[in-house]
């Protein structure tokens, strides 16, 4: 093992993932010749259309799952099994509806690995800071139902946060809020993650998402996936100096991107909306975003 | 404006007291008036009668006490049937291996009536307590079962994927993720089992009275047989439906109110 690769946080070699059709016993692909290196402190988008396996990845990662073939890495130790170390924000939250605001953010430290060794006063205290760090005071009463889609998404990354792992997983976090309220929440998921920390500070995350504006403005570098059988058509560095602000995008960089990108993607995109061909055109011209 | 605010609740308050006690009201009504009028065997029961019947019953202790030795075996019998089908429907709905050695047993024994057992616990129990409880025993413990394993089997993945990802042991998701997801159904199951509990027990008190001539078994079914094979009391029989009725519904509102206090992030 060289210098270079012992230094990935995480490492994905070949990795491959089939299912088999529980009655039928039909074959699929989700994935297949994943290759990919995230390193520490590194924040990583991945783009693709629906079906390319992307929350599959995110789960061979958590170790929720477990690949057919290929090696999955982190800190150079092979993935067996889900790990506190690898902390899973869930797409629809995954909060548990009979506990509230505080205990959902306790949860990991009440009851998982995270809260080994420390005392009571200790884990109030961690869960106390992250709902400050969040912005949920005055609201750590209340049930998952009585809040907004924010709120929720906001005691999801708190209670991801509190459980102190070394790499975030998240799965289309933000795909259930409205424009606006995903504009505030990706700005402080960037200051919450460590934006403004040195490098070597900050949390290793990997972002799934179909939004590819949202994509160029979170990550360091945009992993583009395709169908059939899922697979990483390109990956993207995105050249944009951090800390980013909304502003960001009104940059042109932030423009040719989110078209480079868009360009990777539209002709399957257009496929699975109702098996049409994408209209002929130039390249990287306005081509309709539905958005 | 302000007076009017006020008054509502009270308003509908009433309204809703007197829609509820109406059928009631008009069928004692018509039940009193067909007994003095139509009602030609003497023994017929009417409301008048039952009323005085009830003063009696409960002066000379016998009711109260009856209805308290049934309803300690409702109690104790539905406790146990709550341990085992908790336990065993938990097990059954997070383990398919075990689901699949159970099934078979369960759903062969489930539409057995509970009363089809009666031979047998009397054979084995004698006609006291023990063969009271286990028929009661044996009919809340399906409801419990199958609505635990309904419950389980329902429990939304993520909650326990995302409790595996927070290094939470598996033991520990099934005590803080699986049983309080579960627990509506579990709840439901409660109401359920016991409403049966409370059916069976009286029915096998009756049976066991039966059995043994007047013997051992006591309790309000017993009391009911007793009228009914020695004294031909129809007002003391009616009295005893009416008070089975009324603690079932007390029963019933109990458990709401315990449903509402366990889970209120229902409300």
């Amino acid at each position: 093992m060289n210098q270079e690769t012992a230094m990935s946080k995480l490492r994905l070699r070949n990795v491959a993932k089939h299912f088999i059709a529980p009655r039928t016993g039909q074959l699929t692909t989700a994935v297949t010749d994943v290759n990919l290196d995230i390193e520490t402190g590194e924040f990583v988008c991945i783009v693709g259309p629906s079906g390319c396996g992307k929350s599959t990845v995110l789960n061979l990662i958590a170790g929720l799952d477990t690949p057919t073939s290929g090696t999955i890495e982190a800190n150079g130790a092979p993935i067996v099994a889900p790990g506190a170390d690898r902390g899973v924000m869930f797409q629809d939250y995954a909060l548990m509806p009979w506990m509230s605001v505080h205990d959902n953010i306790g949860f990991g430290l009440n009851y998982g690995t995270p809260g080994e060794g420390l005392t009571r006063e200790q884990r109030e205290k961690r869960i106390r800071h992250f709902v400050d760090l969040v912005r949920l005071n005055g609201s750590e009463k209340k049930y998952p139902h009585q809040l907004s889609g924010g709120m929720r998404q906001r005691v999801a990354l708190a209670r991801l946060l509190a459980n102190g792992p070394d790499i975030l997983l998240m799965d289309e976090p933000l795909g259930a809020l409205d424009s606006q309220t995903r504009l505030i929440l990706q700005v402080e998921l960037l200051r919450i993650w460590g934006e403004t920390a040195p490098r070597e500070q900050r949390k290793t995350a990997i972002f799934i998402t179909h939004d590819i504006e949202e994509a160029v403005f979170l990550g360091d570098r945009v992993v583009v996936m395709s169908t059939h059988p899922g697979r990483v058509k390109a990956i993207i560095p995105v050249d944009l100096p951090r800390p980013r602000s909304e502003h960001i995008r009104a940059d042109p960089r932030f423009g040719q991107l989110s078209d480079e990108i868009w360009d990777l993607i539209r002709d399957e995109a257009y496929r699975a909306i109702d098996g049409t061909e994408a209209p002929a055109g130039p390249k990287a011209t306005a081509v309709e975003k539905v958005e | 404006m302000t007076t009017r605010t006020a008054a509502a609740p009270n308003r509908t308050h009433w309204n809703s007291v007197l829609e509820a006690t109406l059928v009631p009201a008009l069928l004692v009504f018509a039940w009193q008036l067909w007994a003095m009028t139509l009602a030609t065997d003497p023994r017929s029961p009417s409301p008048t009668h039952v009323a005085t019947t009830f003063v009696d019953l409960v002066s000379n202790g016998g009711l109260i006490g009856a209805t308290l030795q049934s309803l300690g075996r409702v109690v104790v019998g539905f406790g146990l049937a709550l341990v085992c089908g908790v336990v065993l429907g938990l097990l059954m709905g997070s383990n398919r291996r075990i689901r699949d050695i159970f099934d078979p047993i369960v759903e062969s024994f489930r539409p057995i009536a509970p009363m089809a057992i009666l031979p047998v616990a009397i054979l084995w129990f004698g006609t006291g307590t023990p063969a009271a409880l286990s028929i009661v025993t044996y009919a809340a413990f399906f409801p419990l079962l199958v609505n635990t394993v309904h419950g389980v089997s329902r429990v939304d993945r993520k909650l326990v994927l995302a409790a595996m990802t927070m290094g939470v042991p598996r033991a520990r998701i099934l005590a803080r993720v699986i049983l309080p997801a579960a627990l509506p159904s579990i709840m439901l199951g409660s109401r359920l089992a016991m409403g049966v509990a409370w059916t069976a027990i009286i029915a096998a008190e009756l049976g066991v009275g039966a059995k043994s001539g007047g013997g051992g078994s006591g309790g309000i079914g017993q009391m009911m047989f007793v009228f009914y094979a020695y004294s031909i009391d129809l007002n003391a029989i009616v009295v005893c439906m009416i008070v089975v009725g009324v603690v079932a519904l007390l029963i019933d509102r109990l458990f709401r109110f315990v449903e509402y206090r366990l889970m209120p992030w229902r409300h």
